[in-house]
């Protein structure tokens, strides 16, 4: 469903992906796991590109794309294949929520307004704000905002989320909710990739852990194999920084 | 103190003032128009970084922020034929009214100080920002469009409303070209009745009431505008 081949990116001199290649199947959740600077935001943005990596190929659903041939259209198709959940939110400013939800619907995918308006109270139920449509970012809390920019990623129904670890720049008492909303979307089958420092998620949601390092994928594999049986060094040393219930893996 | 000032001189010199705020305002008028026009034709050059053009704005930009109003009204008033007129064949110093001259050295000052205010209101439009609009599909024209360019507004709204009240308060230099306007009337009022001091209090008068006025204006078009403000029903 989602491949990506032998990615590289670089800023300047500095490599910050040395040949990342993964794959992702249809309906799956991947976790990525990394000490900070590892490349993680680097390669979710690559993916959509907000960042334009060097060279490599991504497939997502029936596109692909090969990037240093990608054009203009090719970008901007496979943008529509993939939503994306910010760490800050990111939602418009100058848009409520229900306008935010919209824009993509109307804007982009030329959804006629009354069934994106339709759609996005829909989303805007679902995630459990119906009562807050008309307010502004500025007059939501930070985990309303996220509720909002998550369903601002569902309502497009796109091939994959990307979500950026979207609990990070919470208050902790609200880090619980926006990971159980977002366990909803898993639920709902939607093909997801998710950075996170959060492992019991990733214990419980995710199909798949990635462990990157340095920019490159260290280890990959179901999360009892890496929670439990760790092979690499560096995934066992980076694991043990986090506080971790007495049955999983300790040094 | 004798009679260096009266009151009844004040009344009376009002109306004859008045008339001439006129030029002033015409001033005002094509410096906005069409230094907004200019304006976003350089931000468009600056945010693209056309070659050359680019270089150019750069060097322009610098000009007119660099030196005064009064400097570039004469450099333009007497450089102008100067350059044109061998050009064209023409004899724009007999053939323009000095007014001509008041508008192209304003407008050309204007292009390049709201240039600064645009560019400056669009890089303060946060990343994040253009990123989502890329993130649910947009294209670039229709994120700055739908996203940007609002904020954007917002931003350069402040700074604009202050600029627009110094374009006007630089206006009263106009006079040093010829142009007869509420400064010229008041200086020839002075010269013919031998007191100059009414005429330019009303002068001061008159561009107090338009400051406040025109401040007022842009605050409640900001608080129009202000998104965090917005009352929710
Ligand atoms: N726009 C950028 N310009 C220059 N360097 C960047 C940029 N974005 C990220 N980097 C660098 O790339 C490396 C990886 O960053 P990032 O992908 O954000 O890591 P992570 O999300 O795993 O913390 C870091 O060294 C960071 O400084
Ligand atoms: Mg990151």
């Amino acid at each position: 469903m989602l491949e990506i081949k032998h990615i590289r990116k670089s800023f300047g001199r500095n490599e910050v992906l040395k040949d990342v290649s993964l794959n992702v199947k249809k309906g799956e959740v991947v976790v990525i796991l990394g000490p900070s600077g590892s490349g993680k935001t680097t390669l979710l943005r690559c993916l959509n590109f907000l960042e334009k990596a060097d060279s490599g190929e991504i497939t997502i659903g029936n596109k692909n794309v090969v990037i240093q041939n990608a054009g203009r259209k090719d970008i901007l198709d496979l943008r529509r294949k993939t939503g994306f959940v910010f760490q800050n939110y990111n939602l418009f400013a100058n848009k409520t929520a229900l306008e935010n939800i919209m824009e993509g619907l109307v804007t982009a995918r030329k959804v006629p307004k009354k069934d994106a308006r339709n759609i996005a109270e829909e989303t805007l139920k679902w995630v459990g704000l119906h009562d807050k449509a008309d307010y502004y970012p500025s007059q939501l809390s930070g985990g309303q905002q996220q509720r909002v920019g998550i369903a601002r990623a569902v309502a497009l129904n796109p091939e994959v989320i990307l979500f950026d670890e979207p609990t990070s720049a919470l208050d902790p008492e609200l880090v619980g909710e926006i990971l159980e909303l977002i366990k909803k979307v898993a639920t709902k089958g939607i093909t997801m990739i998710v950075v996170t420092h959060e492992m019991t998620f990733a214990q419980d949601v995710a199909d798949k852990v990635i462990f990157m390092d340095g920019g490159v994928v260290v280890e990959e594999g179901a999360p009892k194999e890496i929670f439990y049986r760790p092979k690499e060094e560096r995934t066992k040393q980076f694991l043990a920084k986090f506080i971790i219930p007495d049955n999983m893996y300790y040094i | 103190m004798g009679d260096l000032f009266s009151a009844d001189r004040l009344v009376e010199e009002f109306p004859k003032l008045i008339p001439y705020l006129i030029e002033n305002l015409k001033v005002l008028l094509w410096a906005t128009v069409f230094g907004v026009i200019l304006g976003l034709l350089i931000t468009g050059v600056r945010m693209k970084k056309i070659p050359i053009l680019y270089q150019i704005t750069v060097v322009y930009i610098s000009f007119m922020r660099g030196t005064p109003m009064l400097v570039q009204l004469l450099l333009i008033y007497y450089g102008l034929p100067a350059f044109i007129d061998p050009i064209l064949g023409t004899n724009i110093s007999r053939e323009w009214p000095p007014i001509l001259f008041a508008y192209t050295t304003f407008i050309l000052n204007q292009g390049a100080f709201l240039s600064s205010i645009f560019y400056g209101a669009i890089k303060g439009v946060p990343s994040g920002q253009f990123e989502a609009g890329l993130s649910v599909g947009m294209t670039k024209l229709q994120t700055f469009r739908r996203i940007i360019a609002p904020m954007a507004v917002r931003i350069a709204l402040p700074p604009f409303g202050s600029d627009f009240v110094g374009v006007f308060h630089n206006a009263s230099l106009v006079y040093v070209i010829g142009v007869v306007d509420i400064m010229g009337r008041a200086k020839s009022i002075g010269s013919a009745t031998g007191h100059v001091l009414e005429a330019y209090v009303i002068v001061a008068l008159l561009f107090i009431i338009f400051s406040m006025g025109a401040r007022a204006l842009f605050g409640f078009v900001g608080n129009k505008l202000d998104y965090a403000n917005i009352k929710v029903r």
